[in-house]
């Protein structure tokens, strides 16, 4: 899903403090929020989890449309918050770029692009689910719009910060990026449909995870009881 | 709410975003990896493109600076380990309650 893998010496100088120093100010609030708030004791767990399986997500390349990754990064940020959800992208960011993938200079950018996959897919999900949707469809729906939010501003990170190298006009370039954003809203959908199982199944074995315990059921048992 | 009109809108939304995947891939020069993808695209503009959506027969392939690095071993190792940790700490919070008062700003 949605991140920048231009290389180094890819965006101008001024675009890389410019998105650092955004991506500092995020983590910044978040961790501030943090401190204040405090972190209920399963989250903490529970981004354990999501960074391992977000982190190895990322490094495998599946045979789609050419060959994409996912992040689950929709699925960290249903499950741990928008708080830690934002933390995650920025761990998993930081492993992936000392690993080669992703550029170092860009972890600023692509912390903010993740991030907003979390923060977006989680408001999406209390806002469906205050609507009473069932879980399945609100799940689904929230990790392909989060998603989908990640790749748009991935896209105009690209587009306003312009390509070292590249002799495309400003339109143009805003075309080519448009393409590559609107493959990533196909891989939300894959992505979307993924996060919805793994949600579903999460709250029928253990609700409290998803911080849905306090729902009534929607289907009333029927028939006859002892 | 009905779940016609929940599902209706999940199958509306993914409708739209396989249609820009589909315009996307096509667009951006067809059956490439997302690294060349990425790099034509942003050299040389849109340029149409063909090839197969899914082709399986690539399998699943590890992160190429890790592959050529020599680092999958190493890679699938500190995988397992996140994972144990992060089993190993909601296993511990789920059989204790959470971790002593004062030790963690918990709530």
């Amino acid at each position: 899903m949605a991140h920048i893998h231009l290389g180094e010496g890819t965006f101008p100088v001024w675009a890389l403090v410019l998105w650092t120093l955004v991506g500092v100010g995020l983590i910044s609030g978040v961790v501030y929020r943090v401190r204040k708030g405090g972190i209920e004791t399963h989250q903490i767990a529970l981004a354990g989890i999501g960074a391992a399986a977000s982190f190895a997500v990322f490094q495998l390349n599946i045979p789609v449309w050419g060959g994409i990754h996912m992040n689950l990064t929709g699925l960290v940020g249903i499950l741990a918050g928008p708080l830690l959800g934002a933390l995650i992208a920025l761990v998993v960011n930081i492993f992936s770029a000392a690993l080669g993938h992703g550029a170092v200079g860009l972890i600023g950018a692509n912390t903010l692009v993740n991030a907003s996959e979390a923060i977006v897919a989680y408001y999406a999900f209390k806002t469906l689910w205050g609507m009473d949707w069932d879980v399945f469809p609100a799940s689904a729906s929230a990790a392909t719009l989060g998603l989908s939010a990640g790749a748009v501003l991935m896209g105009a990170i690209i587009v306003v910060s312009g390509v070292n190298g590249s002799a495309l006009p400003r339109g143009d370039l805003t075309i080519a990026v448009a393409g590559l954003v609107g493959l990533n809203l196909g891989v939300a959908v894959i992505e979307g449909i993924l996060t919805g199982f793994i949600v579903q199944f999460l709250a029928s074995v253990r609700p409290d995870l998803v911080g849905l315990a306090d729902r009534e059921p929607r289907d009333e048992p029927t028939g006859v009881t002892a | 709410m009905q779940r016609w009109k929940q599902y209706g809108g999940l199958f509306g939304l993914f409708a739209a975003f396989l249609a820009a995947g589909y315009w996307g891939f096509t667009a951006t020069g067809g059956a490439l990896p997302w690294a060349k993808r990425s790099a034509k695209a942003l050299q040389r503009g849109v340029q149409d493109g063909g090839g197969a959506l899914v082709d399986l027969g690539r399998g699943i392939v590890v992160a190429g600076p890790i592959r050529k690095g020599g680092l999958v071993l190493e890679f699938f190792g500190l995988v397992a380990l996140l994972v144990v940790v992060g089993i190993g700490m909601y296993v511990y919070v789920d059989r204790y309650g959470g971790f002593e008062d004062g030790e963690r700003p918990a709530r």
